[in-house]
């Protein structure tokens, strides 16, 4: 289902359920692998800059797969994911402030409130479509921001909500790099729960909705339900991402929120693929990574100090160029190029394809 | 009992009536061709009957009225249909467009789905081994794996038919099955639809064009004009009923009052 391309030739499958496994080649085993093996040892060479570079890269990873599941597979597009995010990081910052509430409270509360707000909001998606049903997701973040600002200054948390940071059976969170071992871990489950419910019934039944609505409908499926779950899973899955980003940071504020970070993550999953996981982790970890990037590259230029005002300007600018240069030059992403290049290397060196779709 | 029984079903679009008063009945393992010319409002009726649209008159599945029930209950219920154009979900494979058609009898809920917890695998495999066997029955087996956008129109028709049967029906709802295929694809939807009839004992109601088709298979006629009910009888009687051949092939009196009454754009 997730490759687009052979890989290997001589794996025969037997029965249906080894057409389900998620790794079927010894190539891909290995793959895994590897890749487990280099993002274990990653956090015991990289320097802490690195480090925190990539606790962000797997937040925002948990935040785009899970808008990715909304927007690219059920095709409900949100502009107020930077508000779920908000609202999970509220409820955790207010739960700790409040009655000292610990990190096994906190977690499954930032998702509840995910799962009411994504049901709140969901609810629009059931008569408006497109940029309507865009607008009307607006207004969630708009809500919460209200909210959490109204929370700060009553409580006099004017720079902020301070939190604690937690502590997991006894062992306190404080240490970058068993930051870095939890939010991958809380990424790669997010991961494999996408992979999963795309792989059975519910994620049919979402690009089922995105591809034909009425035709789906009369094949059985209950659209509002699905719109609605949709909603419900990706809320839940992003105010998560909300709670580790507030314990991460030590502080929330609503500054963190504004409503660039939904542009941001809709980059994501513009940037990194529609209708792809791994375009969604790919995006993430692009946009990222994108603005340090940026500042590195003007940190080469000559007469640095004077354009030191100016690197916000240039970073934002870039940013805006980098959409659309994907929107016109590369609708499919990142993951497109990538199996664009999966695909030139198929039977590299030699020049023949295999058909398209002769696959299994 | 009648398995599908239309009574007195009207509709209309503001000024425009569709459909005026259209009574018929399907008896269980009936193949019923639905047959008028363009614009007759068969594919109108098909659309009641699965619940797009809500005309009013009765719609009774198995003696119960289902008219204003939502789609996905209708089918449910048993109601399969295939669609003028395929109407296919292009991006997704053919297996996962026979699964999704098949998504009423799935009956895993989310929670499970997302930990792919055992119980969902068995499912999994064992909706596998049912859509194989549909594979199986329209012989799509080369075709499993492949995206369905990209396959030829005629193999896309037999998608969507195989798509219907992946709910297990017992009414399928055929809307121009043949339209747009080729002498041989033709042949072979006509082995298929003769196949479920037989083997899978299912009621059928069948919008075609194609008269010869028609004649061959059909257990019953119902002609549609202007959304009224013209004929209704065995394929021979129909067939050569006058007022069927004035509304296919018109006189000239008849044309002669249309062309005045509606001037061509």
């Amino acid at each position: 289902m997730f490759r687009p391309t052979p890989r290997a030739s001589g794996y025969f499958r037997t029965d249906y359920a080894q057409d389900l496994a998620l790794l079927q080649t010894r190539a891909e085993r290995i793959g895994l692998a590897a890749l487990v093996a280099i993002l274990v040892t990653l956090p015991f060479v990289a320097t802490p800059f690195l480090l925190d570079l990539a606790c962000q890269v797997f937040l925002a990873s948990i935040g785009a797969l899970s808008l990715m599941l909304l927007t690219g597979y059920a095709g409900q597009i949100s502009l107020g994911h930077a508000g779920l995010i908000a609202a999970g990081a509220f409820t955790t910052g207010i739960l700790t402030r409040e009655i000292h509430a610990p990190f096994w409270l906190t977690l499954p509360a930032s998702a509840l409130t995910g799962v009411v707000l994504g049901l709140v909001f969901g609810l629009p998606s059931l008569r408006l479509r497109g940029l309507y049903l865009a607008v009307s997701t607006l207004a969630l973040h708009f809500i919460v921001i209200y909210l959490g600002g109204e929370y700060e200054t009553k409580r006099g948390f004017s720079t902020g909500i301070l939190i604690e940071k937690p502590s997991l059976g006894g062992f306190k969170l404080t240490d970058g790099r068993a930051w870095y071992f939890v939010l991958l871990i809380f990424a790669a489950a997010t991961l494999l729960i996408c992979v999963n419910l795309l792989r059975s019934r519910s994620g049919r039944a979402w690009r089922a909705i995105h591809a034909r609505e009425t035709v789906a409908e009369a094949l059985g499926i209950s659209i509002s339900g699905y719109k609605l779950l949709a909603f419900v899973i990706s809320s839940a899955m992003t105010s998560v991402a909300g709670c580790l980003f507030a314990y991460y940071r030590g502080v929330v504020s609503i500054e963190a929120f504004d409503l660039f970070l939904s542009i941001q993550y809709v980059a994501m999953i513009i940037i990194g693929g529609m209708g792809s996981l791994l375009g969604a982790l790919l995006g993430a970890a692009f946009v990222t990574v994108f603005p340090y990037a940026i500042e590195a590259l003007l940190k080469l230029l000559p007469n640095v100090q004077k354009l030191a005002g100016d690197i916000f300007a240039v970073n934002y600018a870039s940013f805006g160029v980098v959409m659309i240069l994907f929107l016109i030059l590369e609708p499919l992403g990142l993951v497109g190029i990538w199996r664009r290049l999966q695909n030139y290397f198929l039977l590299w060196p030699f020049k023949y394809k295999p058909l398209a779709g002769t696959r299994k | 009992m009648a398995e599908l029984a239309i009574e007195n079903l009207s509709l209309r679009f503001g000024g425009l009536t569709v459909l005026d008063n259209v009574s018929f009945t399907v008896e269980p393992g009936e193949l019923m061709a639905l047959i008028g010319p363009n614009g007759a409002g068969k594919t109108s009726a098909l659309n009641c009957i699965s619940g797009i649209y809500r005309g009013s008159g009765a719609i009774r599945l198995r003696g119960k009225d289902i008219a204003g029930l939502a789609p996905h209950d209708i089918a449910r219920l048993g109601v399969a249909r295939t669609f003028q154009h395929g109407e296919l979900f292009p991006q997704m494979s053919v297996l996962e467009n026979l699964l999704t058609g098949r998504h009423a009898r799935v009956g895993t809920n989310p929670l499970a789905e997302m930990l792919f917890l055992p119980s969902v695998r068995r499912a999994e495999v064992a909706h596998r081994g049912a859509i194989e066997r549909i594979i199986d029955l329209v012989e799509l087996e080369r075709f499993r794996h492949a995206p369905v956008g990209a396959l030829p129109f005629g193999v896309q028709k037999l998608v969507g038919f195989a798509r219907a049967l992946a709910l297990e029906p017992t009414v399928m709802l055929l809307d121009e099955p043949s339209a747009g295929l080729n002498r041989e694809e033709r042949e072979d939807l006509a082995r298929f639809i003769l196949r479920i009839k037989q083997e899978l004992k299912m009621t059928i109601v069948w919008i075609e064009h194609d008269m010869q088709m028609i004649a061959d298979l059909a257990d019953r006629i119902h002609v549609l004009d202007y959304g009224r009910t013209i004929a209704d009888g065995k394929p021979d009687a129909v067939l050569s009923d006058p007022n069927v051949l004035v509304a296919y092939l018109g006189t000239e009196t008849v044309q002669s009052t249309i062309v005045q009454a509606t001037p061509l754009p």
